[in-house]
């Protein structure tokens, strides 16, 4: 059901979900190395806690954006209790549009000369 | 890397917290959110500095509170919905729920909340308590301090028996009550019978309905007989209270006792050392209080300590905390156990 939805409806996303599907852009995860690749991403700004990620993963799962995987890419961290996630076509569409959202809005914000401030590091939290 | 005492505990008080959410959503991701909490554990234990775990604890906490109202929220309402709607508002439901975040709930509103919830729950339903002495040694000691449920027990309203999880008291449950001869303190005993039944002890074994029991939760610490306690009911005695008397004059035939309705028989399971329905007759139903929910401080200190107030109790707590706290039952639950049949 979730097939016909189309990505720009689904936009905007949450910082969390947005990040989680950045982390699952490249490969499989489980929750764990999920909530190290969006604390990386950040620069240790967005801690995911276990009910956000998995709160997320729920409604990203009901939406259609991520699927569970059966495959246990990682033999050495395998564990019969962890649960892997994929990231699914429409998921990479909705990534794709958010991220182009975002570099829209940074791009209008670099026009107003937001950036050209002293403090620039700051601009990497969402 | 083995885990660290503080580790456990901080895992087993996840765990229990993980209750709070809804049944679904837990039994989906119970297993890997501890899963996940426990490897966050192992890596705020890498790095030195008690900063850090205090920082990990905040952290899990807010996580904890404000995923749980999300939960509870999208709980509710996915079963209005769902009740009144088609398939393909559905569809824009879950839409919307990705795309856009719950309702922002400000600081003070969340401790609000927090504070409101506190105060009702500790009033209405759980009550602290604690254990002043061994009469149900080995399930619950002296000094354990619990939780009780007053929820499970209470008489359900006539609007909404499915509400919450109103359930009758069964045999073998632990039970918080009034004490009968003095209604101010609260007695913990497990029910050995429920009304109808025909209960008599034959050198120190129930014998229910005709039936021997094998009871795995008691503990027995004098091997000599007492014909009164072990062979319960013979004819009162003196350490048999008045209310004690009426129940042999009027509940026990023919060597038993009938537990008449809207009574229940309580027996500790330290069963030489207590005193209980034996000594003090049966325990009305409106009486209980509820059920223990889970253990939360368990403090190793003498019976005297436990009952009012002292000085001297709050300086032992205050200079033993940590030595005479007894760790290892932090949140347990004392379980219900059903007796089995000897052959």
């Amino acid at each position: 059901m979730s097939k016909v939805a189309n990505p720009q409806d689904l936009l905007p996303l949450t910082p969390p979900v947005f990040h989680i599907l950045v982390a699952l852009s490249d490969d499989e995860c489980h929750g764990y190395g999920i909530m190290q690749d969006v604390a990386r991403q950040t620069g240790n700004a967005l801690q995911l806690g276990p009910g956000t990620l998995y709160g997320c993963l729920k409604r990203m799962l009901a939406a259609g954006m991520v699927e569970e995987s059966e495959a246990r890419p990682d033999p050495s961290l395998d564990d019969e209790r962890r649960r892997y996630y994929r990231m699914t076509p429409l998921g990479r569409r909705v990534v794709r549009a958010e991220a182009q959202r975002l570099a829209g809005a940074v791009t209008a914000a670099k026009a107003r000369r937001l950036f050209d401030r002293p403090k620039t590091g700051a601009a990497e939290g969402v | 890397m083995p885990p660290s005492l503080p580790m456990r505990w901080f895992c087993r008080c996840y765990l229990v917290m993980l209750y709070a959410y809804p049944r679904e959503f837990r039994l989906q991701f119970g297993g890997d959110m501890q899963q996940l909490f426990r490897d966050r554990c192992r890596q705020v234990a890498r790095t030195p500095g008690f900063a850090n775990w205090l920082r990990f604890a905040f952290h899990s906490a807010a996580d904890w509170f404000s995923t749980l109202f999300q939960e509870r929220m999208a709980g509710v309402r996915e079963i209005s919905v769902q009740k009144c709607a088609t398939k393909t508002f559905g569809v824009v439901r879950t839409v919307w729920s990705v795309g856009r975040r719950e309702q922002p709930r400000g600081f003070v509103a969340e401790w609000a909340m927090t504070l409101i919830i506190f105060l009702f729950a500790t009033t209405t339903l759980v009550q602290a308590y604690v254990v002043p002495t061994g009469s149900m040694e080995s399930t619950v000691l002296i000094g354990d301090h619990m939780l009780v449920d007053r929820v499970s027990y209470a008489k359900p309203p006539s609007w909404g028996a499915h509400l919450l999880p109103y359930r009758d008291v069964q045999r073998g449950d632990i039970v918080c009550f009034h004490y009968p001869e003095d209604v101010r303190q609260i007695y913990v005993k497990r029910v050995i019978g429920i009304p109808g039944d025909r209960i008599h002890l034959d050198n120190k074994q129930v014998v229910r309905n005709g039936q021997r029991l094998t009871e795995p939760y008691t503990q027995h610490i004098d091997p000599h007989m007492d014909a009164y306690r072990d062979d319960f009911p013979q004819s009162p005695r003196w350490d048999t209270t008045p209310r004690g008397r009426l129940m042999f004059a009027d509940d026990v035939h023919d060597g038993e006792l009938i537990v008449p309705a809207g009574k229940l028989f309580v027996m500790g399971d330290n069963r030489e050392n207590s005193a209980d329905s034996r000594y003090w007759g049966l325990v009305p139903r409106d009486y209980v209080v509820g059920k223990p929910l889970f253990i939360y401080w368990s403090y190793d200190a003498p019976t005297s300590d436990f009952e009012g107030l002292s000085f001297d109790h709050l300086v032992d707590v205050t200079t033993h905390f940590f030595t005479k706290t007894r760790w290892n039952r932090t949140f347990r639950v004392p379980r219900a156990q059903q007796a089995e049949v000897a052959r």
